[in-house]
C-alpha cells in the first residue's frame, strides 16, 4: 500500500529534524546560569557585567537573554508554571508580591546573611520595596525611578517663561495654582490666542499646555496624577508597603481628580479619546503638541531624542503639603526557585546589586543606578548627553518620594479602579464615584 | 447510489493522523482546562476542587456580561461588513479578471501579522499624529478619535480586522466559485440574464456550502479578537473594548485566576458550540445543490 | 462618427457600465489595501528620531536604510542607537532559513493529513460521521491560549524545548481549519468518477491519489498558500518552545522590534522595515506560483 507508508515518512520528518537540532539549551549545565531582562536598551549594560564577572568567575557562566516588555511576562510565568523559568530574572513590582507568595522566587535573607552583604549601600527605601508580607527578602535593587517635568524649550521661551521659574512652580487642587496658570499660558489655539487669553479656543486646540499619557493609569496613575495627589498629603493606602486598606474615597484624592480632568474641559489638556487614539504622549511631546509632559526617568531617551525638539525636564510642582512629589520605584533581580544553580546564581545577583557592576550600568547612562556612588557617574554622563537629571534625582535627596504601592491584589484593583478613573477622565461619572470603587478594593482584603 | 459497508475500517486508517494531532493537542488541551474550571488554580500552585464555584460567579460578575456584549456587537459588526465586502471582491474577481496580480494585493494584508496590523492602523488613525485624520483635515473634516471614544473604538477595531481578513475570506468564497461549473454560467450569458440575476439565480445557491464554511469560520474567529484590543486599547477606554478574549486572558495570566478563566473559557465554548450548530443547520453545509 | 438611435456614439453604447462600475469597486478596494503598505514603507524608510515631528508627511521623514540595515544586522550599535534603534542584533539569515523550513514542512504534514481527513468525512460512509466530524470541528472554539500551556508543558517532557519539532508538531497533523475546508470541497465532487474507478477494482489509497486529489486541485493550492502564510506568521508559540538560537524562527526574532520597555514607543522603521522584509519571502512565493496557481484552477473543471 502506498499511502501508509507515505504518512509514515512524513510522520517521521519532525522527529528526525529534532535530532539535528541537538539538546535543548534551556536549563543549561549546573555551571550556567541564564538571566533575563526585558530592555533591549539596557543589554550592552548588563553584557558589560557578565563579561567582567566572567572573566572573575571562571567556572560560572552566565548567559543573557532580553525579550520586549510584553512577551516578558508570558514567557516568565509559562516558565515558572513548566519549571523552565530561568535561574535569575529583572523582576518588576507588578509582579513580585504574587510570585513570592507563590513560592517562586529563592528568599536571599540566608545568603545575604552568609556574605554580610550590605543592604543599605542603595537609596534610601530602595532595598525595602523587595521584603515580601512574610518578611523575607526576594530580590537586591538594581535601579530607581521618579517622575519629573519635561518641558519644549522653545515653546517656554515663546512664551516669555524662563526655565528657571519651572522650579518654583506651586499646586493646589483648588484653582491649580501657579502650576494651572503656566500650563494656560503655554497652551495655543488654532488662532495663536493662549489659553490665558479671551477668546481663547477650547475645541481647536493646537499645543496643549499638558500632555495626558496614553496609558491607563491603572490605580496608580505614576506618570499621570500620582505627583498631584501626593503632593496633598494623600497616600494610597493605610500603610506601605502591604497596605490592606485604599483611601481613593478620601477627598483630597477625588479634589485632586476633579482637578485634573477639569484641565481637559478647559482645553488645557487633550481629551481621554484623543489621548488614547493612537500615539504615545512623548511622540505627541516630539511632534510639538504639548509644551509639557509628565513622565518617568525611564522615559529620558525618548524624550530627549527628538529631532526639532529641544526638551528640558524640570521637577514636578510643591503641593498643598509644602512638598513636591513623586513616585519612588525600582526593579530588582530575583532567583527562581526552580533552578539547579542556586550559588551560581546567588553570586551572579550579588555581583549585578555590587557597585561594581552598577557603575558599569551607569556608564551608559540609560537608567539610573541604585548605588548613590554608581548613580554620580550615571549623573555625569547624562550631563554629557546634554540632559540633566537633577529634576529626577533632587526628589530622592529631598525626601519627596514616595514608595511605589505594593499590595496583594495589585492586578484586580488595576482593573477595578483604571475604568473608574476613565470614567471621570472622560467626564462620564463624577470624582465621587471612587467612593464606591474604594469599598470594592477594600473588600479585596476581607 | 449503493451503501456500502465495512467503509469505517478504512475512514479509521484515513482519519489516524489528524486524529492523532487532535487528541494531542487539542482535545487533551480542552479537557484539562475543563476539569481545572472546577478549581482554584492559580498557575503557580496545586488546584483545589470548588465544584461549580466559577460558574456561579461568572454568572453575577457584571464585567463578565459586559465583555460578552462587547464581543458580540464586535462579531456582528465584524462579519456581516467582512462578508458583503469579501462577496463583493470574490464575485468582481471571479466576472472581470483572473489577475494573480490583484489577487496577490488583496491578499497581503493577511502576511502582516496581526500585532503589527493593529500597531500600523494604531498609528495611522490617532488624532493628532495620525495620516488618516491628517486627510480628513485637508478636506475639511474634524479629526476623530477613532480609538480612543467609547462610541467608535469598537467599530474601529472591527473594521480593521475586517481590511486584514477581506482578502483572505474572499479568496475562500473564490476558490468556491471556481468549482461552479462554467458551462452554468455559459448558459446564461446565452439568456441574456443580468449580472444581478446571474449571482441570485446561480452564484448564491451553488455558493451555498462553501459561503456555509466560510461563515461558520469567521464567526468562530471573530469570536476570538484579541490581539488588536491587546495592542491598542487594552480593553479601555472605560471597558468599551474589554473583549471576552482578552478579559480571560486579564484574569488567567495577569491576575493568576486561572480556574476562573478557565470556566468563563468553558462558557464562551458552548456559546460558539451552539452558534456553530445553529449555523450549520440555517445553512446546511452538509449538503450541496450541485447534487 | 455613426450615431445610434438615442444620439450617443456607438463606442459609447459598447461600453458595459456594468464591468466598469466593477472595475472601480476592485480599484478602489486594491487602494484602500495597499495604502497602508505604503505607510509602512515610509516609515521604514525614515529616521526613527524624526517620525514624531513630521507625521502628516506623506514622505519619508528624513531619508534613510538604517531601519534595514539594523534588520539585516548590518548597523553597528552607536549607529542604530543614533537612529532610535536599540542595537539589538540579528543574524537575518539564519531565521530566514528556519522559518522557511518549519513553515514548508508544518504545510506538507497539514495538507496532507487534512485532506486525508476530509475524505473521510466526506466520501466515505460510516456510522457517526457526522458526529465525529463536529467534534473535530469544536477544536476551532477552543482558545489557542488554553491549548499552548498543555502542549508546552508536553513538549518540555517530551525533552522537545528548541529543536524544530516542537514548532512543528501542533500544527503538523491537522488544523480543524483545514479539514473543514477540504470537506467542503470534497463533498461537491460527483460520485460518478468514484464509482467507475471502484468498479475497475481500484482501492481507497489510489482513489484518494489519482481521483480525488487532483480534482481537488484548486482547493489545495489555496489551502497550502493559506496554510504556509499562517505558519509563516505564527508567534506566540514558536516564541514559547522555540527561542534557542538554532530554530528561532524569523517572527520571534523581529520581536526586538517592538516595545522594548513598559511605557517605551517601539523602534517604528526598525518593526515596519522587519515586518516588510518578513513578508518578502511569501510575497515572492506568491508571484512565483500565482500564475501557477491560477491556471491550476482554471484546468481543474469540477463537472
Amino acid at each position: 500500500m502506498r499511502f501508509p507508508k507515505l504518512a509514515a515518512i512524513a510522520a517521521l520528518i519532525p522527529l528526525a529534524l529534532a535530532g539535528c537540532a541537538g539538546a535543548p539549551a534551556d536549563g543549561g549545565g549546573s555551571n550556567e546560569v541564564t538571566y533575563w531582562l526585558w530592555d533591549a536598551n539596557q543589554l550592552p549594560a548588563y553584557q558589560a557585567c557578565a563579561d567582567a564577572f566572567q572573566s572573575a568567575n571562571p567556572d560560572t557562566k552566565v548567559k543573557i537573554e532580553q525579550f520586549g516588555w510584553a512577551d516578558y511576562w508570558n514567557k516568565i510565568t509559562t516558565g515558572l508554571v513548566a519549571g523552565t523559568a530561568p535561574d535569575v530574572f529583572t523582576n518588576h513590582l507588578n509582579y513580585f508580591p504574587t510570585y513570592a507568595s507563590k513560592n517562586q522566587l529563592v528568599p536571599l535573607d540566608e545568603f545575604v546573611q552568609r556574605d554580610a552583604v550590605a543592604t543599605d549601600v542603595y537609596a534610601e527605601g530602595l532595598a525595602d520595596l523587595w521584603v515580601a508580607q512574610d518578611g523575607k527578602r526576594y530580590g537586591l535593587p538594581k535601579d530607581f525611578d521618579t517622575v519629573a517635568l519635561f518641558y519644549n524649550k522653545k515653546m517656554l521661551g515663546d512664551a516669555g517663561v524662563a526655565e528657571a521659574d519651572l522650579t518654583k512652580l506651586t499646586w493646589n487642587p483648588q484653582d491649580g495654582g501657579s502650576y494651572e496658570k503656566l500650563i494656560a499660558h503655554l497652551t495655543v489655539d488654532a488662532n495663536g490666542v493662549r489659553g490665558d487669553q479671551p477668546g481663547f479656543d477650547k475645541s481647536k486646540v493646537a499645543v496643549h499646555g499638558l500632555g495626558l499619557d496614553e496609558n491607563n493609569g491603572a490605580g496608580v496613575g505614576q506618570q499621570m496624577w500620582s505627583m498631584y495627589a501626593l503632593s496633598t498629603g494623600w497616600e494610597y493606602t493605610d500603610k506601605n508597603p502591604w497596605g490592606t486598606k485604599f483611601n481613593y474615597d478620601d477627598p483630597k484624592f477625588q479634589q485632586t481628580l476633579g482637578w485634573f480632568s477639569g484641565l481637559i474641559e478647559k482645553g488645557y489638556m487633550p481629551s481621554l479619546a484623543t489621548a488614547r487614539s493612537g500615539s504615545s504622549v512623548n511622540d505627541g511631546f516630539g511632534a510639538g503638541k504639548y509644551a509639557l509632559s509628565t513622565n518617568g526617568s525611564w522615559m529620558i531617551g525618548s524624550y530627549f531624542g527628538y529631532d526639532g525638539v529641544e526638551a528640558g525636564v524640570a521637577p514636578t510642582p510643591v503641593g498643598p503639603s509644602g512638598k513636591r512629589a513623586t513616585i519612588f520605584n525600582g526593579l530588582a533581580d530575583s532567583i527562581y526557585t526552580g533552578t539547579d544553580n542556586r550559588d551560581g546564581a546567588w553570586k551572579w545577583v550579588k555581583y549585578l546589586a555590587s557597585a561594581e557592576c552598577q557603575k558599569k550600568v551607569g556608564e551608559q547612562a540609560v537608567v539610573f543606578p541604585a548605588i548613590p556612588e554608581a548613580l554620580a557617574i550615571a549623573k555625569d554622563k547624562f550631563a554629557a548627553k546634554g540632559v540633566d537629571i537633577t529634576a529626577f534625582t533632587g526628589a530622592v535627596d529631598d525626601g519627596a518620594t514616595h514608595l511605589y504601592p505594593i499590595t496583594d491584589h495589585a492586578p484586580e484593583i488595576a482593573s477595578l479602579v483604571g475604568p473608574a478613573v476613565d470614567a471621570v477622565l472622560s467626564s462620564q461619572a463624577d470624582p465621587s464615584s471612587l467612593t464606591a470603587i474604594n469599598e470594592q478594593v477594600n473588600a479585596l482584603f476581607r | 447510489m449503493i451503501a456500502r459497508r465495512g467503509e469505517g475500517r478504512v475512514a479509521l486508517l484515513f482519519l489516524l493522523p489528524a486524529g492523532f494531532g487532535f487528541v494531542l493537542f487539542y482535545a487533551w488541551p480542552a479537557l484539562q482546562t475543563f476539569y481545572l474550571s472546577f478549581t482554584d488554580y492559580s498557575l503557580l500552585a496545586t488546584p483545589n476542587w470548588v465544584g461549580a464555584q466559577n460558574y456561579a460567579d461568572a454568572m453575577s460578575d457584571r464585567k463578565f456580561w459586559n465583555a460578552l456584549l462587547v464581543t458580540g456587537e464586535y462579531v456582528l459588526i465584524n462579519i456581516s461588513v467582512q462578508t458583503v465586502v469579501a462577496l463583493l471582491i470574490a464575485v468582481l474577481m471571479h466576472r472581470l479578471t483572473k489577475s494573480s496580480v490583484v489577487r496577490g494585493a488583496l491578499l497581503l494584508p493577511y502576511l502582516i501579522a496581526n500585532v503589527v496590523v493593529a500597531l500600523v492602523w494604531y498609528t495611522m488613525l490617532d488624532a493628532q499624529l495620525g495620516i488618516v485624520n491628517a486627510m480628513l483635515t485637508w478636506v475639511g473634516i474634524d479629526p476623530v478619535a477613532f480609538f480612543g471614544e467609547t462610541s467608535t473604538a469598537i467599530p474601529t477595531i472591527a473594521l480593521v480586522n475586517v481590511w486584514r481578513h477581506m482578502g483572505y475570506t474572499a479568496l475562500l468564497i473564490f476558490a468556491g466559485l471556481q468549482a461552479i461549473p462554467t458551462s452554468v454560467y455559459e448558459a446564461a450569458a446565452i439568456d441574456g440574464a443580468s449580472e444581478a440575476r446571474v449571482f441570485r439565480t446561480i452564484t448564491m445557491p451553488l455558493l451555498r456550502p462553501v459561503l456555509a464554511m466560510v461563515l461558520v469560520l469567521t464567526v468562530i474567529g471573530s469570536f476570538q479578537i484579541f490581539d488588536t484590543v491587546a495592542v491598542t486599547t487594552k480593553g479601555g477606554p472605560v471597558d468599551a473594548t474589554r473583549v471576552i478574549y482578552f478579559y480571560i486572558y486579564e484574569k488567567a495570566f495577569q491576575q493568576f485566576d486561572f480556574g476562573y478563566a478557565a470556566a468563563l473559557c468553558v462558557v464562551l465554548f458552548l456559546i460558539l458550540v451552539g452558534v456553530a450548530l445553529a449555523q450549520l443547520k440555517l445553512l446546511r453545509a452538509g449538503s450541496s445543490d450541485l447534487d | 462618427m455613426t450615431l445610434a438611435r438615442n444620439g450617443k456614439p456607438l463606442w459609447w453604447q459598447r461600453i458595459r457600465w456594468q464591468k466598469v462600475l466593477g472595475w472601480v469597486v476592485l480599484g478602489l478596494l486594491v487602494l484602500i489595501t495597499l495604502f497602508p503598505f505604503y505607510w509602512m514603507l515610509r516609515i521604514s524608510l525614515s529616521d526613527n528620531r524624526a517620525l514624531a515631528a513630521n507625521a502628516g508627511s506623506m514622505l519619508p521623514a528624513d531619508f534613510t536604510l538604517g531601519a534595514f540595515e539594523r534588520v539585516l544586522g548590518l548597523s553597528s550599535l552607536d549607529e542604530a542607537r543614533k537612529q532610535g534603534g536599540s542595537g539589538a542584533s540579528i543574524d537575518f539569515w539564519r531565521y530566514l532559513w528556519n522559518s522557511v523550513l518549519t513553515s514548508a514542512v508544518i504545510t506538507a504534514g497539514q495538507v496532507l493529513f487534512s485532506a486525508m481527513a476530509a475524505y473521510a468525512f466526506a466520501r466515505l460512509r460510516w456510522r457517526g460521521r457526522e458526529a465525529v466530524f463536529f467534534v473535530f470541528l469544536t477544536a476551532l472554539m477552543i482558545p489557542p491560549i488554553f491549548t499552548a500551556l498543555p502542549n508546552f508543558v508536553l513538549m518540555r517532557d517530551l525533552n522537545l524545548l528548541n529543536t524544530y519539532a516542537a514548532i512543528i508538531l501542533p500544527f503538523f497533523f491537522m488544523t480543524p481549519f483545514a479539514v473543514f475546508f477540504m470537506r467542503q470541497f470534497m463533498l461537491g465532487i460527483s460520485r460518478e468518477v468514484e464509482e467507475a474507478a471502484r468498479i475497475d477494482g481500484a482501492g481507497h489509497p489510489r482513489i484518494f491519489f489519482r481521483i480525488i486529489l487532483p480534482m481537488s486541485r484548486a482547493p489545495l493550492m489555496t489551502l497550502t498558500l493559506l496554510a504556509y502564510i499562517t505558519a509563516w506568521n505564527e508567534y506566540f508559540w514558536p516564541l514559547l518552545v522555540g527561542q534557542g538560537e538554532n530554530v528561532r524562527v524569523l517572527t520571534v526574532a523581529l520581536g526586538v522590534f517592538r516595545s522594548q520597555t513598559p511605557q517605551g514607543s517601539p523602534d517604528w522603521a526598525g518593526l515596519m522595515a522587519a515586518t516588510l522584509l518578513a513578508a518578502l519571502p511569501v510575497i515572492a512565493l506568491f508571484v512565483a506560483f500565482g500564475r501557477r496557481i491560477v491556471d491550476s484552477i482554471q484546468f481543474s473543471g469540477i463537472k
